[in-house]
């Protein structure tokens, strides 16, 4: 298989995979709030930009940690609330898309930001992927309570990955981190190009 | 042992039990069973029992294949806990094995299924429905790997859903000092619940479902007194000896976790299988909360999140609340 046939896969996969979890919620057998858990580990993008603002917080500290720790998804959350007052299903995948991979390069780069600047990028990719899941789960007649799954599914995420990158010490470590921020653009910019294809 | 992360643990669990705390009065949902018994070669008796869902007649609706024929008129009765659907059905060339059975709108539930089938000559085949596959293709005798799979995922969820055992826990996790004594805490929980979840499913006791639950919440009640005594570092039996109290409570918990592994429907060679696997998918399920519970709380003391002195006691007046509206709630309950 060629390099660029995995690359179309990996693109066509991402774009799919995503509308196909917000298109109808997973039933995970064990009611709304862990359907939310579930539709938060199955959403590439939410995912995939959850990762990218926690490495980003975790490589700037444990302040700037803490902030993004309370903020990503208290943001998410009542974002998701606006979300699921919407008379229409909302569907932005290009700012979707450009929000993680803005952070995946962010990651990638490590600038020295302060704290705030940190959180309140988290803030803004949980209000827009929070408003995103509410108005999916408005769609699909699902409530609160799923949107309550999801923020603290996120909250946990969060926690875990900043604190494991504040403990990382090693360069090589970091630079792993930083690594990772790239995969994470890489994939948007696969999914823009699929998107323009 | 976990005082810094049970703080926001113990606030999320309160925060989720109480918008839970209708449910949670139910939470051992009984699971529904369809009993398929054959008559005559060409003849099944079809006895559905959909318990009663929240208060209310459960919403899933069986639904037969098409080229099964009834002849005789369904019934219905109603009874304490369940509605009991029960009618005969002509089933054409007389195998039933590659049929598919459908639940429709079990998928928008929390309830599994038991389904038997009983033979002419005497076999008995089984097989669990969950929501998220709310259906059945009778095909006979499965191997065992099989059935193993469905009775471990049966005990995962069930610790999962049983949000009154997980803040039991935390409770005994926040008092626990000590990873030797945290160890021994967990281990005679374990033990003590396995031993009354094999009784129960055995046959050999049962404890009705109202005083059962209204116990497990006092159990939890309990709890809140004794960690707002660690914080104020005052010490108690249950501080020194929390494996006793964990032994003590694990036997009622056992009771519990039977709920959810109704052996009615079952055949008897293979409740031993079905006990070991939904016993293993429990501890599954403790473990994974457990670990979760402990890097949180490593995660909190990295990331050095400080809080004013009040929170120290949120999470004992958080289990304690809940515990006693549960109380509450339960005993009211009894009477009703």
């Amino acid at each position: 298989m060629s390099l660029r046939a995995v690359k179309i896969g990996l693109g066509a996969a991402l774009v799919i995979l995503p509308s196909l979890a917000q298109a109808h919620l997973v039933n995970s057998g064990l009611g709304p709030f862990y359907d939310g858990i579930l539709h938060l580990l199955l959403s590439p993008a939410d995912v995939l930009g959850l990762m990218a603002a926690t490495l980003l917080a975790g490589l700037h500290g444990a302040r700037a940690s803490r902030l993004t720790v309370i903020v990503l998804p208290v943001t998410w959350f009542l974002a998701g609330l606006a979300g699921l007052a919407l008379p229409a299903m909302l569907e932005l995948p290009w700012l979707s898309v450009l929000s993680f991979a803005l952070l995946g390069v962010l990651v990638a780069l490590n600038p020295k930001l302060p704290a705030e600047a940190v959180a309140l990028l988290a803030g803004l990719f949980g209000a827009l992927h929070g408003l995103l899941n509410g108005s999916a789960l408005a769609a699909i007649g699902a409530g609160w309570t799923s949107l309550l799954g999801i923020a603290l599914a996120v909250w946990v995420v969060a926690l875990l990955v900043s604190a494991w990158v504040v403990t990382l010490q090693a360069d090589w470590a970091r630079i792993a981190v930083r690594v990772a921020g790239s995969w994470v653009a890489a994939v948007g910019i696969l999914m823009f190009g699929w998107m323009l294809q | 042992m976990i005082r810094g992360g049970a703080h926001t643990a113990a606030l999320v669990l309160l925060w989720i039990g109480t918008l839970f705390g209708g449910q949670a009065l139910a939470h051992e949902s009984q699971p529904g069973l369809l009993e398929l018994k054959q008559i005559t070669t060409d003849r099944y008796e079809v006895v559905w029992r959909a318990p009663i869902y929240y208060g209310q007649p459960h919403p899933a609706r069986l639904v037969l294949p098409a080229d099964w024929t009834a002849v005789s008129e369904p019934t219905v009765r109603q009874l304490p806990d369940s509605a009991l659907h029960r009618q005969v059905v002509q089933v054409e060339g007389g195998t039933i094995d590659g049929s598919v059975i459908r639940f429709a709108g079990l998928e928008a539930t929390i309830t599994d299924v038991y389904v038997r089938t009983t033979r002419l000559d005497g076999s008995q085949f089984s097989q669990v429905v969950r929501p998220t596959q709310p259906f059945a293709e009778l095909r006979g005798e499965r191997p065992w790997h099989e059935s193993s799979r469905e009775y471990l995922v049966l005990g995962f969820n069930h610790i999962l859903m049983g949000i009154d055992h997980l803040l039991f826990v935390l409770g005994l996790l926040i008092i626990v000092q000590g990873r030797r004594m945290l160890i021994k805490t967990i281990t005679a929980f374990t033990v003590a619940h396995s031993i009354t979840l094999a009784i129960a499913t055995l046959g050999y006791a049962t404890i009705p479902g109202p005083p059962l639950n209204a116990a497990i919440a006092l159990s939890i009640l309990f709890l809140g007194p004794e960690i707002v005594r660690v914080w104020r570092g005052r010490t108690s039996f249950t501080i020194r000896h929390p494996w006793v109290v964990a032994f003590g409570f694990g036997l009622l918990h056992g009771f519990g976790f039977a709920s959810g592994l109704s052996t009615v429907g079952m055949p008897k060679a293979e409740i031993p299988l079905a006990l070991l696997m939904f016993n293993i998918g429990v501890e599954i399920g403790q473990i994974v909360f457990v670990v979760l519970i402990l890097l949180i709380q490593h995660a909190l003391r990295v990331l050095q999140f400080r809080w004013p002195r009040w929170v120290d006691f949120a999470p004992g007046y958080a289990i304690g609340s809940l515990g006693a509206m549960w109380t509450i709630q339960r005993t009211w309950m009894m009477f009703l």
